[in-house]
């Protein structure tokens, strides 16, 4: 694996497993850019990681992923303060709750700007750059959601899928030129996204990190987190559409 | 009084902790101040007294009333604000020590006072005012406890803080559920520098080796607990295995970052990674009812060696502090009598003495306590305090299910607590379950039940709330 040592940025690092990625990140000896839309959340996280390491690597950005023009300049601003950036986590996503009979644009419109959209403008700002160094890793936070459309959330579902296919998309143009792009699908983790759903076999925000790092270190394309949802979600794309709709998973 | 309320009261077995004292009552569970006002209003209306209960962790009959009525506030439990800067928690009085180090630590906190399980409420720990292992250091939960607001009987909200109505603050906190009802509270935690603690286990080869070490260490050490083996006789009368633990200074164990996550902290639910824990308690069950608890604590304290040998080591605040979460329902291997615990607090110049004295007279009477835990206090300032400046050695003992067994054990605890109090010694409502009548004005000195009887007249004087303590001990 290449060794790498320049500054990451991880977008969405104020709670659940970005939180989790930064913090690996930063004890790891890495300039970590943590990037989130909570402020007071964010600082206070920054704060704590540098108290914890007894000295500074983590820099407070806050940056509302959704917010998909400021992508570049915040980028250009990142690399100015902290040196070239050679690694990038996206995990920021949201996942609200919807009723069986809601259809929210309101909703719908969120959950694409920031799951899916905000991917893209992350990852074309990364790419730019990683392309013309030849050099750079991207890392994704997908679903495992994506690869079934199912009833509880169908633009969830959707907008995992959409960010999971551009992911693709791009390993596949960067993969030629040294830049790596990694798709991470978790299954259930513990996080404060997933407070209040009964998650059976539920994994830890820091256990779901170091399997991340992992699958970057070994520039895997598509890893499951953990591995047993490779299999589970095997069974589930191979349902036939006639059967899957009649069940309510 | 059902037709008053949304809410159904439901018809219950409550009992304390250790399931010997409760029995059949009726229980309703209100989610907000102004359903427990309502349930304030109806109970004034109709002349019935009402008990306030948390999570049921109190050992003796706090939180219970025998045929009685009970409100749970177990579902009043929101977080309410969480400031991740400062660590100050706004919470709900059914808001768990678990709920509140989860939140804490993901942010870098911990909770100043935490008990040995973190079942408790919020509302509980407040009217208990418990202790954790550092109460010698940062004393007691009302200690962090910045303000918080009390329903009364008479249906007024009050806020009290230090500056605000200070008596009421003073007397409510540790006044065991006596003047009203929590309804919100602003508690601090502090700050840690790492999710681990450095843990030292010493062993200690008698009862006063472990107070030498108590008063060594106490100047340093954050937390200090002492494990007493209450088999030892002779030279080995009150040995037992020490444990000390310090929290890290920043940058002393980056490791220790990745222990903020919540889920790092938690106790492991399996034994060696296999057996889930929750199985266990049948094997200790034979263990008690087989009288072998002697032997399992003759072993406990033999592996004690290695663990000093293997000392300092990290765990994570989680496993160190929650002893009592590590078997989940071990107290069911007291069944069917239960348990009860003894927890006097002696003064530190009486310690040596009273506490051996103790430990021979339950060797002597044949009751010899399954557990023993030492721990040293300082005093704080609530009103109905039972922390003194020196020590506490909390006996828990198994209830036989013979009348005799179990009168003879109760005969035995007040002649236990005679001792201590006349040693100027206390005791702790949360653990209780023996005290008579007479002896409420000698834990807490005439003057001070006095003054804590006119807050309860202040504040309730249609004698609204009351628990089989209250009874018991004549408030």
């Amino acid at each position: 694996m290449p060794q790498r040592s320049g500054t990451c940025i991880v977008v969405g690092s104020s709670s659940g497993i970005g939180l989790a990625i930064a913090r690996r990140l930063a004890q790891s000896g890495r300039k970590v850019a943590m990037l989130a839309r909570r402020q007071a959340e964010l600082t206070a996280q920054v704060a704590t990681s540098n108290d914890v390491l007894g000295k500074t690597q983590a820099f407070a950005y806050v940056h509302d992923a959704a917010d998909l023009d400021t992508v570049e300049p915040l980028f250009a601003r990142i690399e100015q303060d902290l040196g070239p950036v050679d690694e990038v986590h996206f995990v920021a996503g949201v996942m609200p709750d919807v009723a069986l009979d809601e259809f929210d644009l309101a909703k719908d419109r969120l959950q694409v700007q920031v799951n899916m959209l905000g991917c893209i403008a992350w990852g074309n700002a990364a790419a730019r750059r990683f392309l013309a160094r030849k050099a750079g890793c991207f890392v994704g936070v997908s679903s495992v959601a994506q690869d079934r459309g199912r009833i509880g959330r169908p633009v969830y579902n959707a907008s995992k899928a959409g960010m999971d296919t551009y992911l693709e998309a791009l390993r596949n143009r960067l993969w030629r030129h040294g830049v790596q792009v990694t798709t991470i699908r978790p299954g259930f983790v513990e996080t404060p996204m997933t407070a209040g759903l009964k998650l059976k076999g539920a994994i830890s925000a820091d256990t779901a990190a170091a399997k991340i790092l992992q699958a970057r270190d070994r520039q895997k394309a598509i890893a499951y987190v953990p591995g047993k949802w490779r299999l589970i979600m095997f069974v589930i794309r191979c349902t036939p559409s006639f059967l899957f709709r009649r069940l309510s998973i | 009084m059902t037709t008053n309320l949304p809410l159904a009261w439901r018809d219950e077995d409550v009992r304390g902790f250790g399931m010997a004292v409760g029995g059949p009552a009726r229980v309703l569970r209100p989610t907000t101040a102004d359903e427990i006002a309502a349930a304030f209003t109806a109970a004034r209306a109709s002349g019935t007294a009402l008990a306030l209960r948390g999570a049921g962790c109190s050992y003796g009959d706090a939180s219970t009333s025998v045929h009685g009525s009970v409100l749970d506030l177990t579902r009043m439990n929101r977080v309410l604000a969480f400031d991740p800067a400062t660590g100050v928690a706004t919470v709900e009085p059914g808001v768990t020590v678990r709920d509140l180090w989860r939140l804490a630590i993901a942010h870098g906190f911990w909770p100043r006072v935490v008990s040995g399980t973190m079942a408790v409420t919020m509302g509980g720990a407040a009217a208990m005012n418990i202790h954790g292992k550092n109460n010698f250091a940062l004393g007691s939960f009302g200690e962090c406890v910045r303000s918080f607001e009390m329903l009364t009987p008479r249906g007024e909200l009050v806020r009290c803080s230090r500056e605000q109505e200070p008596e009421l603050f003073h007397a409510a906190i540790g006044g065991f559920g006596m003047l009203g009802c929590f309804t919100k509270f602003e508690i601090e935690t502090k700050r840690v520098h790492s999710g681990r603690l450095r843990v030292w286990g010493i062993v200690a080869k008698d009862l006063e080796h472990n107070l030498q070490i108590l008063e060594d260490m106490r100047g340093q050490a954050d937390y200090l607990v002492a494990w007493l083996d209450l088999h030892g006789k002779g030279a080995g009368l009150g040995r037992g295995l020490m444990h000390r633990a310090d929290q890290m200074k920043p940058g002393e164990d980056p490791e220790g970052l990745r222990f903020l996550d919540p889920c790092l902290q938690d106790v492991p639910p399996t034994l060696l990674g296999v057996v889930p824990k929750g199985w266990l308690w049948p094997g200790m069950w034979g263990a008690v009812h087989l009288r072998q608890v002697g032997l399992v604590n003759w072993l406990k304290f033999k592996a004690g060696a290695g663990e000093q040998r293997n000392s300092p080591y990290l765990q994570s605040h989680g496993a160190f502090h929650f002893l009592l979460d590590y078997v989940p329902r071990w107290h069911w291997m007291t069944k069917p009598g239960g348990l009860i615990q003894f927890q006097p607090f002696v003064p530190q110049r009486e310690g040596a003495r009273v506490l051996r004295t103790l430990i021979e007279k339950c060797q002597a009477a044949g009751h010899v306590p399954y557990l023993g835990v030492l721990k040293r206090h300082r005093p704080d300032p609530f009103l109905m305090t039972h922390a003194v400046d020196g020590y506490s050695l909390a006996m828990d003992f198994a209830v036989r299910a013979s009348k005799s067994g179990r009168d003879s054990l109760w005969r035995l605890c007040r002649e236990l607590a005679e001792i201590v109090l006349e040693a100027g010694g206390r005791f702790y409502y949360a653990k209780d379950a023996v005290l008579l009548a007479s002896s409420f004005g000698r834990v807490h000195g005439e003057p001070t039940v006095a003054a804590f009887r006119a807050q309860k007249q202040r504040w309730d004087p249609d004698r609204l709330l009351q628990t089989d303590l209250s009874r018991r001990l004549g408030v």
